[in-house]
């Protein structure tokens, strides 16, 4: 397979910004690293010279044995038809971003999002309030020491007899006095 | 009409007209709101049983709950509820109000329907078909003319312990107080 486009593109970003990695992941795709002061620079470089003119997501991970959020900003191009995975990595006790909606507007609802599930702060952009959860008063939920388990035990009631699994099939069975047939029981737990 | 009897037959007339023309309010929320289409439209025509839409709350007797309710549409639900008019039906949908369903652990759906709002029927599945939604509704009917679909009498005479479990987890109460 021919992945020329995507190899000319991977060494246009290595010759201008400083990657700390870059890879092909396949065809239409490619993975670069960059520092966090570096992120900005290069998506204007890749929205204003390249043509990634969409932003299609910024997702976020979080590593937190390592200690730090990873955000991936995903542009895209239509002609080039490539996705570039831009990523950055932030400390995760002080989870802070550049804000870069006035780069694509679009970015302004992924940073809401992420602001309110990763509790990442994007300083100077306008959206800092409640987005998806209304009044939230515990660490963000998608944060991985959120313990969603023990949250739902003291905020929500539960109905007994979820705890044991029982099969539905054979309790039904034993309150009506129904017979299962053998060849049907292989099917029950 | 002031005996006992006389009542009682009012109340069988009463509970009789309730129980054929249920107007539904045309609300949705989860996966449920799904199965409306196909149980209102013409392959199982519900409203050959007098089940149909009504467009606001103060126009309609049933409130379905479809499925999941997060916290956030919980508040609107109880808004919507609060708002209409005597006599008002709760059904439960799927396996979601019943129990949590696929979403028992999560962090922003309610669990247990029934200790916000009072449910009159479940239906089960997840999710039930419009045969099971059919039946349902079925069921409501036949607790109406039986004079045993009091959920709403037990909401007004309850509503401490309901007002209790709400503000558990509607942190942010600023709600009208409806005299109904
Ligand atoms: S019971 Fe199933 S179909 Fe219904 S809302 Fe829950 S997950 Fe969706």
């Amino acid at each position: 397979m021919e992945l020329h486009k995507e190899k000319q593109l991977l060494e246009t970003l290595q010759g201008v910004f400083q990657l700390k990695s870059g890879e092909i992941k396949r065809r239409h795709r490619i993975e670069v690293e960059v520092e966090k002061k570096d992120v900005v620079p290069l998506l204007l470089f890749v929205k204003e010279k390249l043509g990634y003119k969409h932003l299609s997501h910024i997702s976020c991970v979080d590593w937190i044995e390592e200690g730090r959020f990873e955000l991936i900003y995903m542009p895209w191009s239509h002609q080039e038809q490539i996705l570039i995975m831009v990523k950055v990595s932030i400390p995760r006790d002080a989870a802070e971003m550049e804000n870069i909606d006035m780069i694509w507007r679009q970015a302004n609802t992924y940073q809401r999002e992420l602001r309110e599930m990763f509790g990442i702060e994007f300083p100077g952009f306008v959206g800092d309030y409640d987005f998806i959860l209304e009044d939230w008063e515990d660490i963000p939920p998608m944060r991985r020491d959120f313990d969603t388990e023990a949250y739902v035990k003291d905020h929500y009631f539960e109905r007994p007899g979820r705890e044991d699994a029982k099969d539905v099939r054979t309790e039904i069975a034993k309150r009506s006095g129904e017979q299962i047939p053998d060849f049907a029981k292989k099917y029950s737990r | 009409m002031n005996d006992k009897n006389s009542q009682k037959i009012v109340d069988v007339i009463k509970n009789f007209a309730r129980k054929h023309s249920l107007f539904v309010l045309a609300y949705g929320t989860g996966c449920g709101a799904i199965e409306i289409p196909a149980t209102m439209t013409s392959r199982y025509d519900a409203e050959r049983f007098g089940i149909r839409g009504a467009a606001t709350p103060r126009q309609a007797d049933v409130l379905l709950i479809t499925g999941y309710l997060s916290t956030k549409t919980l508040k609107r639900v109880i808004r919507t509820y609060e708002q209409m008019q005597d006599p008002k039906y709760v059904i439960g949908f799927g396996s979601c109000t019943i129990n949590g369903g696929m979403y028992w652990d999560s962090y922003n759906t309610i669990k247990l329907l029934d200790m916000y709002l009072p449910v009159d029927i479940y239906i089960n599945g997840c999710m039930p078909r419009p045969e099971a939604v059919i039946e349902g509704f079925i069921g409501l009917q036949k607790l109406i003319a039986a004079g045993k679909a009091e959920g709403a009498k037990k909401y007004k005479e309850n509503l401490d312990w309901y007002r209790a479990n709400q503000k558990k987890v509607i942190k942010n109460w600023v709600m009208p107080d409806y005299n109904w």
